[in-house]
């Protein structure tokens, strides 16, 4: 399952990273890491806080820049050469705090990106992004402001605004700790429901519905560094290292 | 003023008999309509055929507003430079501006001479030369009534007002010296920067007399409706004579006295004298008028609704919206720098904001428009005009205050923003300008009309240099009537009007920032 960090990214893997070191001054927030996700693969990262999942993902659109290592998205290799506006039109990042633009009505949060990055027209844009607001159900809301909104309803709306850039990667960071059970039930539906659809997917969450039935692989990271990657059923049964042991006891009893 | 025009003469003849022969002959010559006539020589202060007169045009009857237009300067010194302008066969501009600000203008070669109702002393001498034109004598003034005084050591303990830039303080300072030598008190000094400022303190009562010169106050006796009388002619043979002014040049000085000279023969002199009824007896016929009333309406709605008033109410208004926008224009890319990295640009930056916050803004505008000339001659050529001058002065100061407001507006929007904004794909220019500008505006804003508000009324310090604004067009029409309260008033209507004007501006605008307000947001969607 683990790639040979050796051994070069895998062209066909819709996300390739062989070695990926990250440094903040001499802090090492990630270590050495490698694997591959194939297209369509649901992938959920777990680890304590501070492990390093978020700056992980971050690398992936290059909001981080890794310092060595290599890393391929769509067969492409990233570095700071690579046109940032294609690989952030690639992949979709929703964040924990949804990060909406509080001046905007939900609709033009959902269109400005498509109109200025893809120069998609006005009309065209507002009716793919009703398409996806009906998707996340939210869509007799798109003419309110966000902070007419809950919280459930603001995250439902940022995963539509980052589908509005038709991305072929879906990035979740920790997209339902701000919620409450009834939202994130609702967030967690619409996440099975992309899931289905065949987006490939990387998703930091401690929702462990989610992890248990929808991923197709768990990775597991401390310290910078991933200690496991392994299919749900493996990782919740019988997990390999006494980290992930004491990880999912922590998780059980809380 | 026969006794005057006589000693004019004498001093005349006393000392240039020679020129003056010649300049007599050239006179009479003139006059008999000769086409021989030699033409005179033309000075070096004349530049493009333009004759340029600096002056303070708030010194009656010398220099003055006579009337609503501002632009039209009135007064003898005027009538003389016209003839001077005839003589040389050269057009004449003339160039308003604060009295303290006439000096430095002429040394900044920003005017051919100064024709201000100056008074000749050794000591402006020093730096310029001087021609006079005109004898006068120093008089004190107090409230009618108040009894005659048979020397200046009477003033002792008691207030006498001057105007400052003016050489009355020095030379009552050296009149304490004895007094202070006596083991008497001295004569408390106060300078205010327009000679009518200077006759309403003693109209007011605040200050026991004023000092001024004879000629004026016998022009302003018809304005003053004999509130006013003569209490002192002191003794002091140097302010016998007003002069003209021009830089530092023997030739030009001589071609100068040679032209006054010419103007004294062929009766030009006189005639301006007569048409400005600068004498003693004048003065008498029109001091017994009847007494003003308190506030006159009729002058207060006249000036509310003259063009100058209008015009000078648009000037601030111009001046102030240009030089802001030009701050704001500036300060986002600063604003920008100063949140970003460290730099050598982040550190001359800060030093750029300390210097124009830290120096008064009046000292800014008197810098570029009198030290600057001094250092790159392209300031002091026509294009920079008062009110560019004041444009610059006020954007950039105003540019080292604006910058900590967009600095405080864009550190407030959330980091979140800029990282959304980067993760669906856009660039750099489209999240500053669709994300983050629009935020740090509505956070921007409230302040940044309170500084608007600020700067409309920091432009009334550009009277010092000459600009045209609502407060310099209230000083000149105050200097020409003495109806203080009505302009005053007229003034007070127009800041007060622009102001609630942009308050209200304020409290729409903020209304359009519904979205960051979750009750104004709903109750503007129903
Ligand atoms: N911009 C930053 N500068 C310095 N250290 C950072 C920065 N971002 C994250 N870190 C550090 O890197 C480590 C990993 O952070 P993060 O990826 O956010 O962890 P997680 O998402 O797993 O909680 C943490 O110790 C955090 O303090
Ligand atoms: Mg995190």
């Amino acid at each position: 399952m683990n790639p040979d960090p050796k051994t070069m990214p895998d062209p066909s893997a819709m996300i390739s990273v062989r070695n990926l070191s990250k440094l903040y001054k001499d802090f090492i927030a990630l270590d050495r890491i490698s694997f591959d996700v194939q297209r369509g693969e649901k992938i959920v990262v777990l680890g304590p806080s501070g492990s390093g999942k978020s700056t992980l993902i971050r690398c992936f659109n290059r909001i981080e820049p890794h310092d060595s290592g290599i890393l391929s998205i769509d067969g492409k290799i990233i570095n700071a050469q690579t046109d940032l506006t294609q690989l952030r039109a690639t992949v979709g990042l929703v964040f924990q705090n949804y990060n909406l633009f509080p001046h905007l009505s939900v609709l033009d949060n959902c269109t400005l990106a498509p109109r200025l990055v893809k120069k998609t027209p006005r009309a065209d844009a507002a009716e793919m992004a009703m398409r996806f607001l009906q998707q996340v159900n939210i869509a007799e809301q798109a003419n309110k402001y966000p902070i007419q909104l809950s919280g459930g309803q603001q995250q439902r709306v940022a995963i539509a605004r980052a589908l509005c850039m038709q991305p072929e990667v879906m990035l979740f960071d920790e997209p339902t700790a701000a919620l409450d059970p009834e939202a994130i039930s609702g967030v967690v539906g619409i996440m099975n429901d992309l899931a289905q659809q065949g987006i490939t997917t990387l998703c930091v969450t401690h929702e462990m519905g989610f992890a248990r039935h929808i991923a197709d692989r768990i990775i597991f990271m401390d310290k910078g560094r991933i200690l496991e990657i392994t299919p749900p059923a493996e990782f919740f049964t019988t997990p390999k290292t006494q980290r992930a042991r004491d990880f999912l006891d922590q998780m059980i009893s809380y | 003023m026969t006794h005057s025009m006589a000693q004019f003469m004498r001093r005349c003849s006393s000392r240039f008999r020679p020129r003056v022969l010649a300049a007599a002959l050239a006179g009479v010559l003139a006059i008999a309509g000769s086409a021989q006539a030699a033409e005179p020589d033309l000075p070096g202060f004349i530049h493009d055929g333009t004759l340029t007169i600096c002056t303070n045009p708030t010194l009656p009857p010398m220099t003055f507003v006579n009337g609503n237009d501002v632009n039209a300067v009135d007064g003898i010194d005027m009538d003389i430079a016209h003839r001077l302008a005839d003589y040389w066969h050269v057009s004449m501009v003339v160039t308003t501006m604060d009295f303290t600000g006439l000096f430095p203008s002429l040394a900044a070669q920003r005017c051919s001479m100064v024709a201000s109702g100056i008074i000749k002393l050794p000591e402006r001498e020093k730096n310029f030369d001087a021609v006079s034109y005109q004898d006068t004598a120093l008089v004190v003034v107090a409230r009618a009534g108040t009894p005659p005084l048979s020397s200046m050591a009477d003033l002792s303990g008691k207030t006498v007002a001057v105007q400052s830039g003016t050489s009355y303080s020095a030379r009552l300072a050296k009149e304490n010296e004895t007094l202070v030598q006596a083991g008497r008190a001295p004569i408390i000094i106060q300078q205010y920067p327009t000679e009518d400022q200077v006759v309403q303190q003693v109209l007011i009562g605040r200050v026991f007399a004023f000092a001024s010169q004879d000629v004026e106050l016998y022009y302003r006796q018809e304005q003053l409706h004999g509130k006013v009388s003569v209490i002192l002619v002191p003794p002091y043979p140097e302010y016998g004579h007003f002069a003209l002014y021009i830089r530092k040049n023997a030739h030009d000085r001589e071609l100068l006295d040679q032209a006054i000279a010419t103007m004294g023969q062929n009766g030009q002199m006189a005639a301006i004298q007569k048409k400005w009824a600068i004498s003693p007896d004048v003065a008498k016929a029109l001091a017994n008028t009847s007494p003003a009333p308190m506030f006159r309406w009729d002058t207060f709605f006249s000036a509310l609704t003259s063009t100058a008033f209008m015009r000078g109410a648009f000037i601030t208004l111009a001046v102030a919206v240009l030089s802001h926008f030009t701050a704001i224009m500036i300060s986002i890319p600063m604003a920008l720098a100063l949140n970003g990295r460290d730099s050598l640009l982040k550190m001359a930056l800060k030093g750029y904001v300390s210097v124009f916050r830290g120096a008064p803004t009046l000292l800014q505008l008197l810098f570029i428009w009198n030290a600057l000339p001094q250092f790159l001659p392209i300031f002091r050529e026509a294009w920079f005009t008062p009110f560019l001058a004041t444009w610059l002065s006020l954007s950039i100061n105003e540019s080292a205050y604006q910058v900590e407001i967009n600095r405080a507006a864009l550190g407030a929007v959330d980091k979140g923003q800029e990282l959304a904004g980067d993760a669906l794909a856009m660039s750099r220019r489209q999240v500053y300008r669709h994300v983050i500008f629009p935020q740090a505006l509505r956070i921007a804003l409230p302040p940044t009309i309170n500084e608007f508000i600020s700067l409309l009324k920091t432009t009334s310090l550009a009277s010092v240099i000459s600009l045209q604004e609502l407060l310099a067009v209230t000083q000149i029409q105050v200097a020409r009537t003495f109806e203080f309260t009505e302009y005053y008033a007229a003034a007070l209507v127009y800041y007060l009007a622009m102001v609630f004007f942009f308050l209200f501006l304020q409290k729409r605008v903020e209304r359009r920032f519904a979205w960051a307000d979750r009750h104004k947001a709903t109750a503007n969607e129903s």
